[in-house]
């Protein structure tokens, strides 16, 4: 019970490159991306007799790094990790590339960010992890119907922003997460 | 509000719900009439589907860069020390014998494991040629579990004509993006199906690569082959690594770079690999 089986390690590697996926798109920065693939996995590890072995790891583990972000939020104080100068830095970047598809891409990447987390993460659980909405409520704690309704808040805002319909959510607030 | 919805929120979700594939039968029925008969709707969940598509095209990809030796020692190194040891309150003599018994096989452990770690592909014919296989066996790790989207174009058809014109499309866009003939293998003779493609990115300064996956009929197991245009140096040796417990043999021909991945045994993955060699596209221009 002491010592964490080598098959557990095992399985926790093979979440890795997902893990850090979601990482990414929720945070943007790699390197806080990375810092919280960290967190989890140690927690994981640290807390390796409480996984069922009739679950899903990666559902599990994506859990218990939404959990970790949760906490990171609630202790700098903010609702939203939308850093205006790292937005811009990733646009540079993104512009920079000459291959890629500069506009589409780069509009995506900064609406997504401006999206409240409670309908960015169901969003990209969904829609990029090809979560069932069912794995998503397991992974955030809230019922399916919440899923369902934060998911289609989430395209609704995302579409207005990347319309130009609301540039800034104070000038016009996003529907009400319910 | 008329139809089959309440509220236009009640709207939303259901359409949102019906685009990903979460409504009972039913109800989908319901919806998807609703949508034939309001076109300026259905255009919107048009929408929705394309920044979802674009969305897991720019974000998806992430999932197949290697991961960091870091990430990949904290989980094979950390022991927890947040779990209450389970010699608590049994004496001092209990508590030492069992750090020492403990602490040996978690050192004995660490070591061993760290050791072969990723031996072969680290070693795989040299700096450009291992981190294209790496990609390749990273791929197939990433989707081979896929149960709803293993392949971004799916070549089952409701026709064996639908099926071809899939086919079709897939390999005229693979070569298209990936700059050199992409044939689809047929492997049913080894008994393997083609399920469909993807295009994958290829490491920077390369064009991009292309994954093809095949399914063993009535089965469950799946092999990929990835292909990419090869860098100039890369080596065109017909060679064999494995990774755990999936294996890949790689090689350059005719101004193409192919690994075949496969949770196989040696013998059946080489069969493939050949079948696949002897069907590949011959040399447009034999270079000199």
């Amino acid at each position: 019970m002491s010592s964490v089986p080598t098959s557990f390690r095992q399985q926790l590697l093979g979440t890795i490159p997902r893990l850090r996926r979601y990482a990414r798109s929720l945070l943007v920065d790699a390197s806080v991306a990375d810092d919280l693939v960290q967190t989890a996995l140690e927690r994981a590890l640290s807390h390796w007799h409480q996984f069922d072995q009739r679950r899903d790891i990666l559902v599990w583990v994506i859990s218990i790094a939404h959990n970790a972000h949760m906490d990171n939020l609630r202790r700098g104080g903010r609702l939203s990790i939308v850093d205006p100068q790292e937005l811009q830095a990733e646009q540079d970047l993104r512009g920079s590339d000459p291959g890629a598809d500069v506009g589409l891409r780069m509009d995506l990447v900064a609406a997504l960010q401006r999206l409240p987390v409670e309908q960015r993460e169901p969003l990209l659980l969904v829609s990029v992890e090809e979560l069932s909405y069912a794995e998503c409520a397991e992974v955030l704690r809230i019922p399916i119907g919440t899923v369902m309704s934060r998911i289609s808040r989430g395209r609704v805002a995302l579409r207005a922003l990347l319309d130009g319909r609301s540039p800034a959510p104070a000038a016009q607030p996003l529907r009400r997460v319910v | 509000m008329s139809g089959p919805f309440s509220t236009p929120d009640e709207r939303d979700d259901a359409l949102s719900a019906w685009l990903d594939g979460e409504l009972p039968p039913e109800r989908r029925a319901q919806v998807e009439a609703w949508l034939h008969e309001h076109p300026e709707e259905a255009a919107r969940v048009r929408l929705w589907a394309a920044d979802r598509d674009a969305l897991r095209a720019r974000l998806a990809p992430g999932a197949t860069e290697p991961v960091p030796d870091r990430l990949q020692q904290l989980v094979w190194q950390h022991a927890p020390e947040a779990a209450p040891p389970w010699w608590q309150g049994r004496g001092q003599w209990a508590a030492a014998l069992a750090v020492f018994v403990l602490g040996g096989l978690a050192g004995a452990g660490a070591t061993w494991r760290l050791q072969p770690a990723r031996p072969v592909l680290a070693q795989a014919g040299g700096s450009g040629n291992s981190s294209w296989v790496q990609r390749a066996a990273l791929a197939h790790s990433v989707y081979v579990p896929e149960q709803r989207h293993p392949v971004e174009v799916a070549v089952a058809g409701k026709t064996a004509e639908e099926s071809r014109a899939q086919e079709d499309h897939l390999s005229r866009w693979l070569t298209r993006r990936l700059n050199v003939p992409v044939k689809l293998f047929d492997l049913r003779e080894q008994g393997y199906e083609l399920v469909g493609g993807r295009l994958l990115p290829d490491g920077a300064g390369a064009g991009p690569g292309a994954q093809l996956m095949y399914q063993a009929s009535g089965g469950s197991t799946r092999v990929t082959v990835y292909l990419r245009k090869p860098d100039e140096a890369a080596p065109t040796a017909f060679r064999y690594e494995r990774d755990g417990d999936v294996g890949l043999f790689y090689w350059v021909e005719a101004g193409t770079g192919y690994a075949l991945a496969g949770s196989l045994p040696r013998e059946q993955l080489l069969a493939l690999a050949e079948a696949i060699y002897r069907q590949q596209p011959a040399a447009a221009s034999a270079p000199k």
